[in-house]
């Protein structure tokens, strides 16, 4: 059992850490205490809530309870626990494509480029069919071959999803099917995933890299700010924004996308201290949606008395343009009406350069980096914040080990906040965490390169295949690594399991619920190897130093023995 | 240990079974030890977690052979001096409870000690209910008539 030790490494929440315990507010850090210790057996994956007979559970230290009553045992219970995750995931990713791909076919915005856009859109109706075909030939022949052969091609949302469901139910399948399905489940995720960032790109134009502000300071004294949390429909977002900016009131977002061009959203504060911004005093209306939104929200807002509006309620109005002038109409009401009220913004904030794509780094200048022994491997930062670990502290220190040991380190959505928080993403900041010749050679790489490169949805992957297709290799044979140092979402599972499935070792914190079952544990290691060149790698030692993390994944990456992938130096 | 609040969730049985009787003491490892950890309390039925009531006039004591079971005269609980037993299961043949687990592997009798190297007993601590909890005899009494 562990209890907290330190909540949060950005040192500007600290005050509004005492300010809440003063209100005598639960803050996330609280109610996590609460829920020590937390169930060993969900915590390790052998529990199934999946029918009525149950609940059960694999008891590892009774013999007569190893099996649950429909008779799975630890390893399929393990197994299915991830692949219950992974479901969960994929649908984060599809929603988000499905939401977003309504709101164009609405006709609500005009789409930068037409026919690029009506292209996306029906390939977005094919993945349902026939799993993207469409899709399938802009990824390496030799990527889809090894999907093919291991049979996790997809072969549309109707049949993949609902078959792989259908695993909880019933029949008779062993572990390596149930890790199968989940990485079937997941590469649909990861096309989802990918066509929303390039329907992005068709209908807001290109991604170009700009500064953005981060962290509290970030939320404006003296004018109405409206606070856009988690993700919801881009319209709409885009068109608060719009509105927002003819009635002066100042849109900032909370674990919800910097960048809509033209449009630009600072970002208050990151997943783990969702709720300290409410506490400054400052935040005059709140637009929610589903994903990163913790439900506690409310209740401290309502504390503040701050309204909090939901995107996507069942009744919500469907016009998104009537919708956002209600929302800014709301802000600059609420403002009127909480004027008089105690307001502390702290000066904290940070300046970061985000949105970076394949066309502001050129791949062929890394490859040659990496082939001069200037960059020795590339790391993808990910994940949010879990609360299990003081927040941001293990990205940070870990971005931070890799950069001095001249990793080139790509970041994106809330792990970029995290970085951008304590200057890694600042392009005047590189010297400060690189050396001199590794700063230079970021600076050679593309114009204001910050130490930390923040890539919009699924650039990253367009990137690291641009680097592979340079150096005529596979990703697997590559030096890549992603890192997850503070996952806690569902979508963050698949996301890992989509990036193994394209040959990217993958470590995973904190431990994924399948630690009770050796079988799976080495089927994500071992079988993950054979069948695609890369591992996932988890870790069931709960206090280990960033600094120690970071060390075993930069072993890895240079290749050295003893532990984790056995990845060979760049040569 | 109050039966109305216990649930049978077996977290006690899966606590105990790390803290108490793994080498590793971690749950992660512990899972996988071999031989397999065997924990101090296990639940009855479907609501009744159970473990040695260390009783006033212990039937275990009097039952063993030589001396192994033993009181703590400072604390009064009952315990098992590992290395004098001689696995002869005469204190699992009249523990009125049922609560010593003979250990095949290790030839020794297993009972809770109710984590007197501890403070305070680990399934009461982790009992999300608490239906397990630790309270001087005499609120017991009170509470129970």
């Amino acid at each position: 059992m562990e209890f907290i030790q330190k909540k949060t490494a950005d040192s500007t929440l600290e005050r509004f850490l005492t300010k809440a315990a003063e209100n005598e507010l639960s803050l996330v850090w609280d109610r996590y205490e609460g829920q020590i210790p937390e169930c060993g057996f969900c915590e390790t994956g052998l529990s199934c809530r999946d029918c009525l007979q149950g609940p059960c559970i694999s008891h590892p230290f009774r013999d007569s309870n190893k099996r649950g009553v429909c008779g799975k045992d630890k390893d399929i219970l393990a197994a299915q626990s991830l692949l219950r995750l992974v479901l969960k995931g994929t649908m984060v990713y599809l929603d988000q494509l499905n939401d977003f791909a309504k709101g164009v076919e609405s006709g609500e915005v005009k789409p930068k480029n037409k026919g690029k856009t009506d292209q996306i859109l029906k390939e977005v109706q094919n993945l349902f069919k026939d799993g993207g075909i469409q899709t399938k030939k802009e990824l390496p022949k030799n990527l889809i071959r090894r999907w093919e052969e291991t049979g996790i091609s997809p072969e549309g949302i109707s049949r993949d999803l609902f078959k792989a469901s259908q695993k909880l139910e019933g029949g008779v399948g062993d572990v390596e099917e149930m890790l199968l399905w989940s990485f079937k489940s997941s590469l649909l995720g990861s096309m989802a995933h990918w066509l929303h960032g390039n329907l992005k790109r068709s209908v807001f134009g290109d991604l170009i890299p700009t500064k953005v502000e981060v962290n509290l300071g970030a939320l404006k004294k003296g004018v109405p700010n409206l606070l856009l949390y988690g993700s919801f429909s881009l319209i709409l977002k885009c068109k608060i924004a719009a509105e927002a900016k003819k009635k002066g009131v100042y849109v900032t977002g909370v674990c919800s996308d910097p960048l809509i061009p033209p449009f630009s959203f600072p970002q208050v504060t990151n997943y783990g201290s969702q709720e300290i911004p409410i506490l400054t005093g400052a935040v005059d209306l709140i637009v929610v949606g589903n994903q990163f939104v913790n439900p506690s929200l409310t209740k401290i807002a309502r504390e503040w008395e701050i309204p909090v509006i939901p995107a996507e309620g069942l009744k919500r109005e469907k016009n998104p343009s009537h919708f956002a002038r209600q929302i800014v109409e709301k802000a600059k009401k609420s403002f009127e009406f909480r004027r008089n009220l105690p307001k502390e913004i702290p000066e904290v904030k940070e300046v970061a350069m985000m949105g970076f794509s394949r066309e502001n780094v050129e791949a062929k200048k890394v490859l040659g980096a990496l082939n001069k022994g200037q960059i020795k491997g590339i790391a993808i930062l990910s994940g949010s914040n879990n609360v299990k670990f003081t927040q941001d502290q293990e990205t940070v220190s870990m971005a931070q080990e890799f950069l001095k040991n001249n990793i080139l380190c790509l970041s994106k959505g809330e792990a970029s906040v995290a970085l951008a928080k304590y200057g890694l993403l600042h392009p005047d900041l590189k010297e400060k965490y690189c050396d001199k010749a590794f700063s230079n050679t970021l600076s050679s790489l593309g114009k204001e390169i910050p130490s930390i490169l923040d890539f919009g949805d699924g650039e990253i992957v367009n990137f690291l295949f641009d680097i592979a297709k340079a150096g005529k290799k596979e990703l697997r044979d590559v030096p890549i690594v992603a890192v997850f140092p503070e996952a806690h979402r569902s979508s963050e599972v698949t996301e890992a399991m989509w990036t193994v499935a394209m040959g990217i070792s993958t470590y995973f914190w904190p431990s994924l619920p399948v630690t009770g079952s050796q079988k799976t544990m080495e089927a994500l290691t071992k079988f993950c190897y054979e069948k695609f060149g890369s591992r996932l790698n988890i870790f069931t030692e709960k206090k280990i130093d960033a600094r120690a993390k970071a060390n075993l994944v930069l072993k890895a990456l240079k290749g050295e023995e003893g532990f984790g992938m056995s990845g060979k130096p760049w040569k | 240990m109050d039966k109305t609040k216990c649930t049978g969730c077996h977290q006690c049985e899966l606590w105990c079974g790390t803290e108490i009787a793994s080498v590793s003491k971690e749950l992660y490892q512990a899972i996988h030890e071999e031989p397999q950890p065997v924990p101090r309390v296990y639940v009855e039925g479907k609501d009744f977690a159970l473990q040695c009531r260390h009783c006033e006039e212990a039937p275990c004591i009097e039952a063993c052979p030589n001396g192994t079971m033993r009181r703590d005269p400072e604390t009064g609980l009952v315990y098992v001096n590992e290395p004098t037993c001689i696995a002869c299961w005469m204190c699992v043949m009249v523990c009125p409870f049922g609560i010593i687990n003979p250990s095949a592997s290790m030839k020794v009798a297993i009972k809770c000690d109710r984590c007197k190297n501890m403070g305070h007993p680990i399934c009461a601590e982790v009992c999300p209910t608490q239906a397990l909890r630790l309270e001087e005899r005499k609120d017991y009494r009170i509470k129970a008539f």
